[in-house]
């Protein structure tokens, strides 16, 4: 099968060079491509000079205008899976097999990489795991799946799913809402265990002042969303 | 209302009629957003032609004079404008973000035909 690897990143010049080494000496089977998402620094630059495959985009959309865009490629170039994968460093080439294997079996349609399956490696803050606690009750409640790590930007989709995303996506602050927009549509998700290290250089697009209006985007983001997609799941 | 105060209002609300049709003509604004000020003028301007009726209205949701009526409509009428102009700019958001993501994928695709995308790895 064929699997696209999307790795967003904003303003991660420093990182990008040697996620990229790293995804092509683990995994060089997988094709990627790095949506730079308008950064200010010369991220860009540095994938032109390394003759990496790159979408720029010319005008700054957020973390899910991009990885939607990276959607839309997968969409366009045919691409069986389609993986997500943070350009900052934080993700681990060598848990890509694990994320795509049950997709290639056919044994789930999203594939959610998880820090709190057995909990090892960066576990992140005790208030940023209270949050992520509370928005993966508030999705169980919400559609009865349960994620653990449902703000986890290493994930694995099918075809199907990659179709829908491309259509329909969330322009910050994703992830949480990507979950239970596929358990709606009656995707099967998995989680999968795997570590995740603190970010080796740049800086978090979250910043504590953010936290707040994270929270509440979000949680208001997810009953929208539950309560607009009533007519398509019964 | 006195006729004082009648003639004023309609005065104002021809200033406004007016302004409309001036940026309609000009093409500063397209017919289609002015509906709705059309809308709540006409409004308006019935009720500023027959007090009887904006007394009657006024009276019957229990506001006791009719111009506090008429001030309460006047904003809820505000924010519904308001309101559709939020979801205008959000219709704008989502077409301009198509063609951001449109444009970068055409964007590499001529740097792919050039040969220059994708040749490190």
């Amino acid at each position: 099968m064929k699997v696209l690897m999307i790795i967003p990143a904003y303003n991660e010049a420093e990182n990008i060079a040697a996620v990229i080494r790293h995804l092509a000496a683990e995994a060089p089977e997988v094709d990627y491509v790095v949506v730079n998402d308008c950064s200010k620094d010369s991220t860009a630059a540095v994938c032109k000079e390394n003759g990496f495959h790159l979408i720029s985009l010319p005008i700054n959309l957020g973390i899910g205008g991009g990885v939607q865009t990276g959607y839309l490629y997968a969409l366009e170039k045919g691409y069986d899976i389609a993986v997500q994968f943070d350009g900052d460093g934080q993700h681990d080439a060598a848990y890509i097999k694990d994320l795509i294997a049950p997709i290639e079996s056919g044994q789930a349609d999203v594939v959610i990489g998880s820090r709190f399956v057995e909990n090892k490696g960066f576990q992140s803050s005790a208030a940023r795991r209270f949050g992520i606690r509370f928005l993966s009750g508030l999705i169980k409640l919400l559609c009865g799946v349960r994620v653990r790590d449902v703000t986890s930007g290493m994930r694995a989709v099918n075809r199907g799913m990659i179709e829908k995303f491309a259509q329909n996506y969330a322009q910050d602050y994703p992830e949480p809402e990507a979950i239970l927009f596929s358990a709606l549509a009656h995707a099967r998700i998995m989680e999968v265990p795997v570590q995740m290290r603190e970010r080796q250089g740049g800086t978090s697009s979250i910043n504590l002042v953010r936290s707040m209006y994270y929270m509440v985007k979000v949680s208001i983001a997810l009953m929208v969303a539950r309560v607009s997609m009533r007519g398509e799941c019964g | 209302m006195t006729a004082r105060l009648q003639f004023f209002l309609l005065s104002a609300l021809g200033v406004y009629f007016i302004l409309i049709f001036y940026l309609l003509t000009k093409k500063r604004i397209n017919l289609k957003y002015t509906l709705l000020w059309l809308a709540f003028g006409v409004v308006m301007l019935v009720f500023a032609a027959f007090p009887q009726l904006l007394r009657i209205c006024t009276e019957f949701v229990g506001v006791e004079t009719p111009m506090n009526g008429l001030f309460a409509m006047l904003i809820f009428a505000v924010l519904v404008i308001l309101m559709s102009l939020t979801a205008i700019v959000s219709k704008l958001n989502e077409k301009s973000k198509r063609i951001i993501q449109a444009l970068a994928l055409l964007e590499k695709r001529v740097r792919e035909l050039e040969g220059k995308d994708g040749k490190g790895t």
